[in-house]
């Protein structure tokens, strides 16, 4: 009888949460499981185009139907996605959408709407991909993709970003949560230079309060990788004297402290970057004279790099890389990293620091 | 006389009045098997005496040589003697004689294998035991090999089974108490335990429960378990049981108390806790890292055969979120034409693996094996070939079939397949919801239950603060295991130095 009582008003506490209707059950073969969102700025609403990439063929074993790509227009992303659901015979299903295109003109204007509606959907993810398309709309860039769809290429560009090969891959949760925290944030941006050709790296497309301020390309945008303490390899061929090397560099890890003025006051921040180096396609060990101008080399790149990559967020504002909060977190009580702190580290005086360390080949 | 005025009265003593020939073999009338021969002693003028035995229960052998021999060479008795008590004293050669006046207990000791001896002139009759010893040999436990370990089993011999505990525990503290159960079998029943560990409330339980236990018989295992436990509302095992002496004896050295029934080749131990049924009596024999992943191979296969068919339905059909990318895409490419629901597809497949299941075990050996083979293999590959079902759910129930297998326990692998059905449907209603209401569930009921006056739960909870031996999801370190379970009461709990 007590058991009885218990699960009654076990029961009852249970529709008190809020939870009593049940979900409805659907056919994973009846949906259309969208892979890749890609959002664009249109008028004053928002254009989204959403494909599934290649799909499976029922009737013939192996073979696979052509990517479905959807596009509505609306006011709003939440609106343009139920949208959709009117487009295709079967259930659009936004859960496994693990790549997010933004266009261009998009980011100009804000993205936190978008990342905003991916934070309160119940099925878009803030754990999806996050990139931003140069010349070119977000949409544009997955018709591209044609019947094979886009997201694989997209997958192995954010795969061989965590390798330490391409652009580093970040999520929409991630981009999210830097603009809240610090006001700015880094994103990978893609180009396409022909019409057939694939999508590559476009550097970093920097944004503060939620509008792309400019994007950090070449050198610079691999200095930017080395001020997050990673980032892709740099190869090139330097010559030493008489012997033509080719070097290999890559960051590895970086510290950031702050320097003071006086009791509580701050006069500039130190930076020191950590890279691994190494010598590459050489047959012969390098000489102790040899050793050291590689090294010097390799302190200059990285240096020139890095110092390109700080002038420019210092211009724009925008600490993206969170040197700020590093330096915070090192000195303890230091509370500079407040609402005025984009101000403060664009006038900051940052003293930079490279520390090498050359392996032989 | 009525030991109660119900509607189901039973006598007591079965048949009353003095013994006398007349009257027994009017009890034996229309017994084929009985038998009865009439000898006169010391002469033609000697006293008569009648030999009454059963065949089959009564070794003929002995008869002939340790009762009809000896009493035809003897010479006649001195004078004024006493017959019967001189004849049992100093004329037969049989440790168990005994002159017997009641005709019931007669009648019993000669449906046990006895010979009663009936002699003109004198009351009652001499009962002298003849009993055969045919039985099974002590073979090697089918059910529980041992790789490592003693193989020989219980047997169908209630005697031999004793023996095969007593030479294992023989200290005089293994006490062994009979009760007659059944009242048509009248199969002894004992309970087994070691005085100064064993909890004297279970043992005070078990008796009183084989006491008040009045049925016809005991055949089978369920006749006692079902009975002794005392709640017929969970699938779940109150009682383990072991073919397994060695087994047997560890869980008296632990402090439970031990059941052996005449007739069935089983002993149980009470009170049954959850991790008796997870345990093997191997766990010992190996290393205990090893016997601690396997332990944890058998929980984790417990959990898996429980909720994987439920867990499947769930995430497919209600929570796709929830499925990594790419397994998502192989579950659509291999649904793809499969004309049933996922529900549908995983119900149905686990009914064809018990139905499957069934048929093996019923059929004799080859052909059942031939079942398993057909039913499993060509027609699972044949159905999903013409896209009857899809591969994925074929997988799924089959990984959960298996899984159950590695209990040791085929009552709790019973006991999880019907809750496995349950949270098959929940999940079906409500998803993840669902699947998760049945756990609370599933939980709830184990909490509620009790064997013997122990959680069934313990040692993982007891709802009160108990002494526990060790963590029981791991097979510690042998040295390290110096205390007894402390939810089962045992009175001394140090097993070691």
């Amino acid at each position: 009888m007590r058991g009885q009582l218990f699960c009654a008003a076990l029961a009852a506490a249970a529709l008190l949460t809020g939870c009593s209707p049940l979900p409805y059950p659907r056919e994973m073969e009846d949906m259309a499981l969208l892979r890749t969102l890609g959002v664009d700025r249109a008028g004053d609403g928002l254009s989204v185009t959403a494909s599934t990439g290649p799909q499976a063929n029922g009737q013939h074993q192996g073979e696979q139907e052509p990517a479905l790509v959807l596009s509505a227009r609306r006011d709003s992303l939440s609106a343009a996605c139920l949208a959709m659901q009117s487009l295709s015979y079967r259930y659009v299903f936004f859960g496994y959408v693990d790549q997010l295109l933004l266009g261009e003109d998009l980011a100009r204007a804000d993205v936190r709407p978008v990342l905003d509606a991916c934070a309160r959907s119940g099925e878009l993810s803030l754990g999806a991909q996050l990139w931003l398309t140069l010349d070119q709309t977000a949409a544009e860039a997955i018709r591209a993709g044609g019947s094979g769809g886009v997201d694989r290429q997209l997958i192995t560009l954010g795969t061989d970003g965590e390798m330490g090969l391409s652009l580093l891959p970040r999520t929409a949760g991630e981009v999210y949560a830097d603009l809240l925290d610090r006001g700015c944030a880094y994103v990978p941006a893609l180009t396409r230079g022909e019409e057939d050709a694939p999508l590559t790296a476009a550097g970093y497309g920097v944004l503060r309060d939620g509008a792309l301020k400019g994007v950090l390309t070449g050198g610079a945008a691999r200095g930017l990788e080395r001020l997050t303490g990673g980032g892709q390899a740099d190869i090139w061929t330097q010559s030493l004297g008489e012997n033509r090397v080719v070097l290999r560099a890559e960051g590895a890890g970086v510290t950031c402290l702050p320097r003071r003025g006086g009791p509580g006051t701050l006069s500039g921040l130190t930076v020191t970057c950590r890279v691994r180096a190494s010598c590459e396609e050489n047959n012969t060990p390098l000489t102790s004279g040899e050793r050291d101008r590689a090294k010097r080399a390799v302190i200059a790149r990285e240096t020139a790099q890095i110092r390109a990559a700080l002038t420019q967020l210092q211009a724009w504002g925008a600490d993206c890389t969170g040197l700020g909060l590093r330096a915070a977190a090192r000195s303890g009580a230091w509370t500079e990293t407040g609402e005025r702190w984009p101000e403060r580290f664009a006038r900051l005086p940052i003293s930079l620091t490279i520390q090498v360390q050359l392996q032989d080949g | 006389m009525a030991k109660d005025g119900g509607a189901h009265p039973r006598r007591e003593p079965r048949l009353s009045g003095a013994l006398t020939l007349e009257r027994f073999t009017q009890v034996f009338h229309d017994c084929a098997d009985f038998s009865l021969r009439r000898l006169r002693l010391w002469g033609e003028d000697g006293p008569e005496a009648v030999l009454c035995s059963i065949v089959g229960m009564a070794r003929t052998e002995r008869v002939n040589d340790y009762i009809l021999r000896p009493l035809l060479r003897s010479g006649p008795p001195p004078e004024n003697a006493d017959l019967p008590a001189w004849l049992a004293a100093s004329v037969l050669y049989n440790q168990d004689v005994r002159v017997e006046t009641s005709l019931d207990q007669a009648v019993g000791g000669v449906i046990n294998g006895s010979c009663a001896i009936f002699l003109s002139g004198c009351p009652g009759a001499l009962l002298a035991a003849a009993a055969t010893e045919e039985k099974r040999a002590v073979g090697e436990p089918e059910n529980e090999p041992a790789l490592k370990g003693a193989r020989d089993s219980f047997v169908e011999s209630l005697r031999t089974n004793t023996s095969l505990v007593r030479r294992r525990l023989r200290a005089p503290e293994l006490k062994v108490r009979e009760h007659i159960v059944g009242r048509q079998t009248l199969t002894p029943v004992d309970v087994l335990w070691l005085d100064g560990i064993a909890d004297p409330d279970t043992v005070a339980r078990l008796d009183r429960g084989l006491a008040d236990l009045d049925i016809d018989g005991i055949e089978a295992a369920g006749d006692l378990e079902e009975y002794l436990t005392g709640n017929l509302s969970t699938p779940f095992p109150l009682m383990p049981y072991t073919q397994r002496p060695d087994r047997f004896c560890r869980g008296l050295l632990e402090g439970r108390v031990g059941l052996l029934a005449d007739g069935i080749p089983l002993g149980w131990l009470a009170p049954g806790t959850l991790d008796q049924f997870f345990k093997t009596g191997q766990d010992r024999a190996y290393h205990w890292m090893a016997a601690s992943a396997l332990r944890l191979i058998r929980y984790s296969c417990a959990a898996l055969t429980i909720l994987l068919p439920g867990l499947y339905i769930a995430l497919v059909t209600f929570h796709p979120e929830a499925i990594p990318v790419k397994l998502a895409l192989s579950i659509v490419a291999a649904k793809q034409e499969v004309p049933f629901s996922t529900i549908f597809e995983v119900l149905i497949m686990l009914l064809s693996f018990e139905v499957i299941q069934e048929a093996g075990l019923r059929l004799p050996g080859p052909i059942g094996a031939t079942v398993s083979i057909l039913g499993g293999l060509v027609v699972g590959n044949a159905a999903v070939e013409a896209r009857i079902v899809s591969p994925a759910v074929l997988i799924a129930v089959a990984i959960a079939g298996v899984a159950g297998y590695t209990q040791p326990s085929q009552d709790l692998g019973s006991a999880l397949r019907l809750w496995r059905f349950l949270l098959a449907i929940l999940a079906s209603l409500g998803g993840l919801f669902g699947l998760t209401a049945g756990c609370a569930a599933l939980i709830y009921h184990l909490a509620a239950l009790e064997t013997f006056g122990v959680p069934y739960l313990a040692p993982f909870t007891t709802g009160r603060p108990t002494p526990a031996r060790g963590p029981s999801l791991l097979r510690l370190p042998l040295p390290w295991l110096k205390w007894r379970d402390g939810p089962i009461h045992t009175r001394n709990r140090r097993n070691q130095r």
